[in-house]
This record gives C-alpha cells, sequence and structure tokens, in this order.
C-alpha cells in the first residue's frame, strides 16, 4: 500500500517538475504562473485592467485576421442552406403580407385614435425613446463559448463606448456593453444566461425579468405572477425599472412553438447582427 | 545550414502548435457551422494537447499550451489563465499517464483521456465559479466533453501520421 502511494507521488512528481526534451518550462512552474495571472485579475488594478485592454485590442485584431476562413466557411454553407430554403420562405412571405396589410389598416385607424386621444390630453410632440448617443459599430468576431454569448465590436473607449450601454441590431435591444477596450468592446448578449432585464408584456401590466437560454435566439421570463398564462404573439419591452435601460425598448416576442407550448424569442435575430448601435439607452424627454 | 529539407522538417514538426495557436484565436468548428450539425461541437484542441502530451510531448512545449490558453481565455471572456490551466491539468495527466503506462495502446488511452477530461474540467469550473460571475450551460458542455471523448480514436490515426510523417523526413 505505502509502496503504491510512493510509486503515485514518484510519478506525479515528475510529471509536474521533469522538464521534458526541448522543454523551456515545467508544468509546476507554468500552472503557479497561471494561479498568479488569474488572482491578480480577479484583484482588477488599475495597471492590470490597462495592460489586460492592451492585450485585449493585440489580440482581437489577429482573431479578426485568423477568423477569416472561418467566416467565408459559414458564409458558404449558410448561402446554401438558404438557396435550398428559399422556396418554402417564399410561401411563409406570402401568407406574412397578408397578415401585416390587415394589421396595417388596424394600425392606421388606432394611429389616428391615439392622435386624437393624446391632442386632448396635451401629450402631442412628447418624444420617447431619443437616445442621447448613437454610435454604429461592427461586430468582428462572433464568439459563442459555452460560457460567454457575446460579440466583439470594432468601438472602443476612443469612440466613446463604455461599460453599460446598451446595444440594439435593427431597432431591437441585443445586449449591454460588459468590456470596453481602447480599440474593441464585448457586448454581453441577451440570450446569455448572465442577461438580467426588467420587461413589461403588451397589454399587460405584468411585470417580469427577462433572462437568455444560451440556445439561439430563445428567452425566458422570470419572477411572473404566480398562477400567470403567457399568451402567444405578445410584445415584450424595457420596464425602464433598472434606472438604466428607457422603458418601452422591444425585445422579444411570444410564440407558439411545434409543441404548442407558447415561447419567448428574442425580436432581433442574434446570430445574423452584422452592424449594431451602441446608445447610452437614456431618455431624453 | 539553413536548407529547404530544414525548414520543411522545422514546419512539420511545428504543424501541431501552429493548428493550435489557429484554433485558439478564432471559433473554427465545422460541426457549429453547419445547421443542425451543432450538436456534434466538440473541441479539438483539448483532443490534439492530450495526444501530443501523452505520446510526443517533445513537439508540444508546455509553454505554448500556457500561452494558447491566454489567447482562449481573451477571445472567449473568461478569466485570464482559467483556460491555460485547464490544458496544464490535461497536460500533468496526460505525463503521469504516460509516466505510468509501460506499453501504450489505443484503448488504454482512450479510456484514460476520462480521467484527464475530468480533472481538467474540474479545476477549470471551480476557477470560473470562485474567479467570475459566469453562469455555465451545463447541457452544452456534458455533450461537448462527450463527443470531445468519442471523437478521440477518430483524430488517433490522423495524429499519428503526423508523427509518421516527421520521420519520413527525419
Amino acid at each position: 500500500m505505502a509502496e503504491q502511494r510512493d510509486d503515485f507521488i514518484i510519478a506525479l512528481r515528475y510529471a509536474l517538475l521533469k522538464k521534458g526534451t526541448q522543454q523551456k518550462f515545467s508544468l509546476f512552474f507554468l500552472i503557479i504562473f497561471s494561479i498568479i495571472i488569474i488572482t491578480l485579475d480577479k484583484l482588477s488594478f488599475s495597471y492590470i485592467q490597462k495592460t489586460r485592454s492592451v492585450l485585449n485590442d493585440l489580440i482581437y485584431q489577429v482573431a479578426i485576421v485568423t477568423s477569416s476562413p472561418e467566416k467565408f466557411t459559414k458564409y458558404v454553407i449558410k448561402l446554401t442552406y438558404d438557396h435550398y430554403a428559399v422556396y418554402k420562405e417564399n410561401e411563409e412571405l406570402k401568407e406574412e403580407i397578408e397578415v401585416l396589410r390587415n394589421e396595417k389598416i388596424q394600425n392606421e385607424y388606432l394611429l389616428t385614435e391615439n392622435t386624437i386621444l393624446k391632442e386632448a390630453l396635451q401629450l402631442a410632440g412628447s418624444k420617447s425613446l431619443e437616445q442621447d448617443v448613437s454610435i454604429i459599430a461592427k461586430v468582428i468576431i462572433d464568439q459563442q463559448s459555452p460560457y460567454l454569448k457575446s460579440f466583439l465590436l470594432n468601438k472602443g473607449s476612443k469612440d466613446g463606448v463604455m461599460k453599460g450601454m446598451t446595444v440594439f441590431s435593427k431597432k431591437y435591444l441585443i445586449g449591454t456593453i460588459i468590456e470596453s477596450n481602447f480599440l474593441t468592446s464585448r457586448v454581453l448578449l441577451i440570450n446569455d444566461l448572465n442577461s438580467r432585464i426588467p420587461v413589461i408584456i403588451e397589454n399587460t401590466s405584468v411585470n417580469a425579468i427577462l433572462t437568455g437560454l444560451g440556445k439561439d435566439n430563445s428567452l425566458d421570463l422570470q419572477y411572473l405572477p404566480e398562477q400567470y398564462q403567457l399568451a402567444t404573439g405578445r410584445n415584450i419591452y424595457t420596464s425602464g425599472k433598472d434606472g438604466v435601460l428607457a422603458a418601452g425598448i422591444p425585445v422579444g416576442e411570444t410564440y407558439t412553438d411545434k409543441s404548442q407550448q407558447v415561447k419567448i424569442r428574442s425580436l432581433a435575430d442574434l446570430n445574423q447582427a452584422l452592424f449594431v448601435n451602441i446608445t447610452n439607452g437614456q431618455l431624453r424627454r | 545550414m539553413i536548407t529547404v529539407k530544414t525548414i520543411s522538417q522545422s514546419f512539420i514538426k511545428g504543424l501541431p502548435l501552429i493548428f493550435l495557436y489557429f484554433l485558439s484565436l478564432n471559433s473554427f468548428s465545422i460541426t457549429s457551422s453547419i445547421p443542425h450539425f451543432e450538436v456534434f461541437s466538440f473541441n479539438l484542441q483539448i483532443i490534439i494537447i492530450y495526444f501530443y502530451a501523452l505520446k510526443f510531448p517533445e513537439y508540444l512545449g508546455f509553454g505554448h499550451v500556457f500561452i494558447i490558453g491566454i489567447l482562449k481565455d481573451v477571445l472567449i471572456g473568461t478569466p485570464l489563465g482559467s483556460t491555460a490551466i485547464r490544458y496544464l491539468v490535461l497536460c500533468v495527466v496526460a505525463t503521469y499517464i504516460r509516466n505510468v503506462t509501460l506499453r501504450s495502446k489505443l484503448t488504454t488511452e482512450w479510456f484514460m483521456f476520462i480521467p484527464a477530461l475530468f480533472f481538467a474540467n474540474l479545476v477549470y469550473f471551480t476557477i470560473i465559479n470562485n474567479f467570475s460571475n459566469l453562469a455555465f450551460y451545463y447541457e452544452e458542455l456534458l455533450r461537448i466533453t462527450f463527443f470531445t471523448f468519442l471523437f478521440f480514436p477518430i483524430f488517433y490515426p490522423l495524429l499519428n501520421s503526423h508523427r509518421k510523417l516527421y520521420k519520413v523526413e527525419d
């Protein structure tokens, strides 16, 4: 028993300390070095943050070049897939146009009614959802990992991008800035498990917290009232209760899936976002 | 003296490292790009690192493994050094297995990949849990780890052929 233990210790010590042929560092030294780096990163001293910011910028720039074959492969695969899906999509779009035509007529009526009512309440002309800052940025790396669903953008603190700013794609909220380097920044997407957005459901006064599920555009609502049944076809807007995001920003919608269950999905296609708008998300009334 | 032969030899010898650096700088994965095939995603870097640390460590400097881990951390946004330590733990287990094994066989090496993956992931998850606020997609991680283990024998002859190629050049 003791001999076996000794053998184990000897083999392990050999694995950790012995430098093999053409090895400059032992594994033990490198593991200790890694632990020091992790600790320094956690402590977040200002000079560490600056070093990390420079390192991030450098690596992101190299990654843009090296990820070009991947982008091309994805593009070719998507093109092939889209080509075969075009007939089905055309049929669906025709049906959707019919529905939208009907909705347009209804909306025009509601718009007229709304204007009349606003005039009556002397609220006409009030502005909402007007952003103080709007920076257009390009998605340079779409690095989806099992830990973080995020995008890397080509605008950083040099262009006024700061941590906490909100990011939109085609007028829909897609995430918030969680890391701002000098030249680049990282967006935490709304479909990430770590994302939490206070929202309100259309035509109701129900408040909830919108979280990500980490799968494509799927989202989830937490802290809904007990026994509350989610209806299909409802839009979900930010409630503005966090004091960071403006109220009334469209985020998601409810729909019925194949198994006839009501699910929530993002209004923006998070996998297709190429250019995004970065704003400070505050209202200017 | 630098000749075409020495350059080609150095290139062939450095192929796994070049490929590892390439993989660490982008999320290239054939399976994840094809619709409906994302389910077969696996971590090719782990397979390559385990294979070379176990069989031909002279081709794979541990310093490079450390840098590759740091690059990956920066790109995926995990705490700096966490992926590096994951790969190094994988190397420790692989080196330990090499030391205690007399005759190497595919089946033995394949099944010893389970404890290697277990310890590497254990250290990695512990660090992420304690040093960051990131949440895990456990289902996805388990699936990726399973397919990484499952695909090891597929890449085994492929990676072995690289060794043969180098021997021929030698």
